[in-house]
């Protein structure tokens, strides 16, 4: 991987633009008709606009240039995945294409039909143009024109090292850059989901059972349900894979035949077994803590049989521990890591039916935390919340427990059977399992805190225990 | 990811200065301010066109199989597969959301038990299952405890328990596909899985 790094950063830095003008004081004005105007030392009505969170101004998307015949279908693609990733956050408001698709399409930002715009709405238009760099390489620009300014106000924004290859994983890039300029957020326009699912349709390896289901493997996809990719090829089940930080390793269970933990560093190198499963131990749910560095699972080594406890285990393979000892007749499992890495959510059934509890992560200090119904499965979010799957009156839903107000609430609607929730790195939607569509186990993301846009992510087979990956860079 | 961006900042200044960049190991220079794109953070108010370079997406290679030491499976073993395609050994069922052992399940096990008397040498998993309702989660432990009801049974009806092993499975892999009762009740089941002879 360094070494592709080198080599294509090595043709990229050749085209790096380094901008060499001071950084001028509030003004986002591009001041077109005159250029030796000083820029404006007030806000700005397009700086407004697109600087202040308050205001959700209305975006137009101009079809976008391509440059070159070969260049149209990724022209086509990186408007809309832009699109598409800017409504996700709903920080801007994009307009339908349908609603444009009749506006005559211009090519410089002053001669934008502003009338037309106007008429449906728009205070803002998007214009995008790609440009073929040599190298296989794509360069884009992207220009959001103000349409009350009409052409008097522009914010340009330009990359380079764009491949046709990985078109939307650019787009992607250029909108998680638009939202960290624009309003100072993590977008998650690069992040990936990890899960679990049955669509390889493979029989397993010494199942010759008929009707018997088939293997379960690990698979990943774009945050937005493109680019599936089967990672495991294993034949058995996989399940339960969880991401480490930066998103450069995975941890899932694997029936081999026993249940163990394996940990993956994606690179092709082969798997490692940290907690050293036996014949006679099964580990499961493994989750890697926020530095990486340890493994916190469920396993029923050392316990009672058929009680689980949670084990924590450094990914070299030692200090193996339980971190809920003393349990003999309870089951702990499930466990998530708090952001700051010192505490663990996990389930419990000591008081007699699951629910979430909190401890610090050498197992002192447990607390229960949910009350109502049965609760499995907490997954912890940087915004200070706790998701968890929640069960009652024979039906499943996504609650979500704010840490700082100590009340949990339903988030999901009671529509199909809704599971496993995983939330994003910015805390701004869970990813879940639903069975809303058609019956099977679908992947489905819903916007936190007001529960609102419920999408689906995957179409095909039974998906399960899906985990978000950290933002490239983060956590 | 830091790296990368201490690699870009070295050849992006490599480049002003030469004008030609070969290709260099990273430098250990601490990470920028935290905008993704090198050059582009602290361009918010600037006049000019705000610059990055789209680094390449992370490439992830999937497992090769030949890799894994997986292969050692015992259930790979061709005689092992045939017994269990019509296995003499026969399934005990479950109640809903229960690990209790009725008269019909003892009476299978019983039957069992003779023919591992029989098979002198036989180990056997029993796979513990659940119907779909209820958390994965539950029903892995739910599975568990199946399991482990009925290694004991077994035992106590004088089965060495170094030839019996436990697993659950949960409601992960089901025997049957349906979402009705009479689906649900052939999963809820312990099950016996001859894995060596």
């Amino acid at each position: 991987m360094t070494r592709g790094f080198v080599a294509v950063a090595g043709l990229m830095a050749a085209s790096v633009l380094i901008s060499a003008a001071p950084a001028q004081p509030d003004s986002d004005v591009y001041a077109l008709q005159d250029p030796q105007t000083p820029p404006r030392q007030n806000p700005t009505e397009l700086s407004v606009l697109l600087n202040n969170p308050g205001s959700h101004p209305k975006i137009g998307f101009q079809p976008f240039a391509a440059g070159a015949p070969a260049l149209a279908d990724a022209a086509t693609t990186i408007a809309e995945v832009l699109a598409a990733d800017l409504e996700y956050e709903r920080e801007f408001y994009i307009i339908a294409r349908k609603a444009s698709a009749g506006i005559p399409v211009a090519s410089t930002p002053q001669t934008l039909p502003f009338a037309q715009w106007t008429d449906i709405g728009a205070d803002l238009v998007m214009m995008g143009s790609l440009r073929d760099a040599g190298g296989g390489k794509v360069e884009v620009q992207v220009k959001l024109v103000s349409v009350k300014s009409a052409g008097g106000g522009v914010r340009e924004f330009s990359y380079g090292g764009c491949t046709a290859a990985s078109i939307r994983y650019c787009a992607h890039s250029i909108a998680d850059d638009m939202h960290k300029q624009l309003r100072n957020l993590e977008g998650v326009a690069r992040t990936k989901l990890a899960y679990t699912s049955d669509r390889d349709g493979e029989t397993s390896v010494g199942r010759p059972i008929d009707n018997a289901a088939s293997g379960k493997e690990i698979h990943l996809m774009d945050y937005d349900g493109a680019g599936d990719q089967r990672y495991t090829r294993l034949r058995r089940l996989s399940i339960a894979p969880t991401w480490g930080p930066d998103a450069r390793s995975l941890v899932f269970a694997s029936y081999a035949p026993m249940p163990d933990i394996f940990l993956a560093t994606l690179d092709g190198r082969p798997l490692t077994r940290p907690a050293q499963g036996t014949d006679f131990i099964s580990n499961t749910t493994p989750v890697l803590s926020p530095d990486g560095t340890k493994i916190a699972f469920t396993s029923t080594r050392g316990g009672s049989s058929g009680y689980y406890d949670v084990w924590v285990v450094n990914r070299d393979g030692s200090n193996l521990h339980n971190v809920t000892p003393g349990t003999d007749r309870s089951s702990e499992g499930a466990p998530t890591w708090s952001p700051d890495g010192t505490r663990l959510a996990l389930t419990s059934d000591r008081t007699g039916t699951n629910q979430v509890f909190i401890m610090n992560a050498d197992g002192t200090g447990l607390e229960r935390r949910t009350f109502a119904g049965k609760a499995d499965r907490p997954t912890w979010s940087k915004l200070g919340y706790i998701a968890y799957t929640l069960e009652r009156a024979g039906g499943h839903d996504i609650a979500v427990l704010d840490l700082a107000r100590g009340e949990p609430r339903v988030l999901t609607d009671g529509v199909g059977s809704c599971r496993q929730p995983t939330a994003a790195p910015n805390g701004r939607h869970i990813v879940f399992v639903t069975t809303r569509w058609g019956g099977k186990e679908h992947l489905a993301s819903i916007d936190y805190p007001d529960g609102k846009f419920i999408r689906q992510l995957t179409t095909q087979g039974n998906n399960t225990y899906p985990n978000w990956s950290p933002s490239p860079g983060g956590k | 990811m830091k790296r990368l961006h201490a690699l870009l900042l070295v050849l992006g200044t490599a480049a002003a200065i030469s004008g030609c960049v070969k290709s260099t190991k990273p430098a250990n220079t601490p990470a920028p301010a935290p905008s993704l794109f090198p050059g582009s953070a602290s361009t918010r108010g600037s006049a000019t066109p705000v610059s990055g370079e789209v680094p390449p997406p992370p490439v992830v290679i999937p497992m090769d199989p030949s890799v894994t030491a997986l292969s050692s499976n015992p259930l790979n073993n061709a005689s092992v597969v045939d017994i269990n395609k019509d296995s003499p050994l026969r399934a005990v069922f479950f109640a809903y959301d229960s690990d209790a052992l009725d008269d019909a399940a003892r009476a299978t096990m019983s039957a069992n038990a003779d023919v591992l008397r029989k098979y002198g040498t036989w180990v056997v998993t029993v796979e513990g299952h659940c119907d779909e309702r209820g958390t994965a989660e539950y029903n892995l432990a739910l599975g568990d405890r199946r399991a482990q009801a009925v290694k004991n049974y077994m035992v106590s009806l004088g089965v060495p328990a170094d030839r019996l092993k436990t697993v659950s499975y949960g409601s992960e892999f089901p025997f049957a596909p349906g979402h009705d009762e009479k689906s649900w009740s052939e999963n809820r089941r312990g099950h016996f899985m001859l894995t060596a002879k």
